[in-house]
């Protein structure tokens, strides 16, 4: 199927706008105001792909990357994780490397404001069509 | 040459053992080589007008504690500089705690001023329970130890004032530091919550004309594009803002790092080429290799790049021409990014480095900031740049040229700043975490 995508990101108008962009498309989205729903909604419904914004409060992005680092997380290894964030690429890389030691093994990053149609592309090439 | 013994002694013992310590033992020392029932040691307040008691042993001194000298005859003489000798404590006139002294079974004393260089800088009082006679030789030891405890006075005071000007010095930085860091992250919140609603907005806006417009005349159509417009201005503005704080405060200087010039020109030149794809500007480059590393900022080199050519391509007509050059010219390597665009004004010339500057303050397009970005990047690696309009040899457009030396090292003025905790290592981030 690959059609159920977790959308995280605590501006109620961010996610507003990309979950039209997305269930216009087909997509069933789910929703997260921060890292620690995400992770518990990653858990309970299972997303085909996960759209995470990296500054949230409690729980940001980067806590969430490391928490599907941990074995306990080890079913959702394979997540694809699409970063939607305002922070420049280059210096969060660096803060996460930086900070955890590893690479932030994301599926791919997109910068807001980001095009309609460059995130369906984005999230197509990622969860293939059936 | 026995001031310069005496001066040498009083350095190197309050050196080994602490001003305090040295004085209470010469003091303790002083009544025992004295046959004293006690002794005591006042110095001198900095305004001169009290006696403030340092060390007190083998006498209760209760009554006796700090004293004013002002209408005191007698301290007035110790403090002038002249030792006095009152033999009988219980009948002298010039003492005025005489029960206090009867009490301890004191019958005369004697007052000692001590100096440092001409000054007096306190007295010593010794007490001593019977009738006291001096001699020549009593007096020279007297002397003596009195000429060493100003000694060690001086030498304690100006340790302390040495610790004290440093220690002030490390508070100042870690202050100074400390603001740095609150303003940083101040900043980064700022820029990230003035961003966020433009985001939405835009968000909308690109949705509304993703989803039809029909309904809309193509005036209206014209405004959304252009409102979507404006909001990329603001944030570009917003971002070059941040940019330029952080270059001004420093913050860049955690990024230096050694940097191959070959991997950023590679990386600026193919994001010059999709800068310039969508105007059907041609990108050319002539690198002459091979190209030493430096000890850099990789971000801010390809940033100072990328601005130059994002520059050209907003100044230069569909069709036209970047050239991109680079090459070691003596200790540096010299890279300039050339255009057949517009140019740059006579009148503008002098300006075009200066915040806020931009030629055509109608334009709507640019911050303003993003040659002054670029001249706080060459600077931060103690480079030069320097713009020409029109090129000398082909009479049109822009050049801007910049040379980073090679083997630079960062600012040492700036060094301490390496230190600085992994949290202000970048701005952006740690500022926003807290959000």
């Amino acid at each position: 199927m690959g059609r159920k995508i977790l959308l995280a990101d605590d501006d109620p108008d961010v996610v507003d706008v990309v979950s039209i962009i997305l269930e216009d498309e087909g997509y069933e989205v789910v929703m997260a105001r921060d890292g620690a729903e995400a992770l518990e909604k990653i858990r309970s419904e299972g997303p085909d792909l996960v759209i995470l914004d990296l500054l949230m409060p409690r729980v940001d992005g980067f806590a969430v990357f490391n928490t599907l680092r941990e074995p306990a997380y080890e079913r959702w290894s394979q997540l694809p994780v699409v970063v939607l964030t305002s922070v420049r690429e280059e210096v969060s890389k660096r803060r996460y490397e930086l900070e955890s030691g590893k690479s932030m093994g994301y599926a791919a990053y997109l910068e807001k404001p980001v095009e309609p149609e460059e995130l369906l592309e984005t999230i197509s090439s990622l969860l293939p069509k059936d | 040459m026995r001031h310069e013994i005496i001066h040498e002694i009083a350095q190197s013992v309050t050196a080994a053992g602490g001003a305090e310590n040295i004085i209470r033992a010469l003091v303790e020392a002083t009544a025992r080589g004295m046959d004293a029932k006690g002794c005591s040691l006042f110095t001198l307040s900095d305004d001169g007008r009290r006696l403030v008691p340092r060390i007190c042993c083998g006498i209760d001194e209760g009554g006796l504690r700090e004293s004013l000298i002002l209408g005191d005859d007698a301290l007035r003489q110790v403090i002038g500089g002249a030792p006095l000798f009152i033999w009988d404590a219980a009948r002298d006139p010039r003492v005025r705690e005489k029960e206090g002294l009867r009490r301890q079974g004191v019958s005369s004393i004697v007052f000692l001023p001590f100096r440092d260089g001409e000054r007096v800088r306190g007295i010593l009082r010794l007490y001593f329970s019977e009738a006291m006679s001096f001699d020549r030789e009593d007096l020279d030891f007297l002397e003596s130890i009195a000429e060493l405890v100003g000694g060690i006075l001086r030498s304690a005071e100006s340790r302390d004032r040495l610790e004290r000007d440093a220690e002030q010095a490390r508070r100042d930085l870690q202050r100074i530091r400390d603001e740095r860091r609150h303003f940083l992250s101040f900043l980064s919140m700022v820029t990230h919550d003035l961003k966020s609603p433009l985001v939405a907005v835009q968000g909308y806006l690109k949705l509304l004309l993703r989803k039809g417009t029909g309904c809309l005349d193509e005036r209206m159509v014209r405004g959304i594009h252009r409102s979507i417009e404006r909001m990329d201005g603001m944030m570009e503005l917003i971002s070059d803002l941040l940019e330029l704080s952080r270059l001004e405060s420093g913050q860049v200087i955690k990024e230096l790092k050694s940097v191959s010039w070959e991997e950023v020109l590679g990386a600026a030149v193919e994001m010059a080429h999709e800068l310039a794809s969508p105007k059907s500007i041609a990108v050319a480059t002539e690198i002459r290799r091979p190209l030493p590393d430096v000890f850099a900022s990789d971000i801010r080199l390809q940033q100072l790049i990328l601005n130059l050519v994002s520059n050209s391509v907003r100044h230069t007509p569909r069709g036209g021409r970047i050239t991109i050059r680079a090459g070691r010219q003596g200790d540096a390597v010299a890279v300039s990014v050339e255009d057949s665009g517009s140019g740059v004004a006579p009148e503008h010339l002098p300006h075009v480095f200066e915040e806020f500057y931009k030629g055509d303050p109608e334009s709507a397009e640019g911050t303003g900031l993003g040659l002054s970005i670029c001249k706080r990047i060459v600077d931060m690696h103690h480079g030069h740049i320097r713009l020409e309009s029109p090129v000398p040899e082909t009479g049109v457009g822009t050049r801007v040229s910049f040379a980073i030396p090679v083997g630079v090292t960062c600012l040492l003025e700036d060094r301490w700043m390496l230190e600085g905790d992994s949290a202000t290592r970048f701005g952006v981030a740690s500022g926003e975490e807290g959000k």
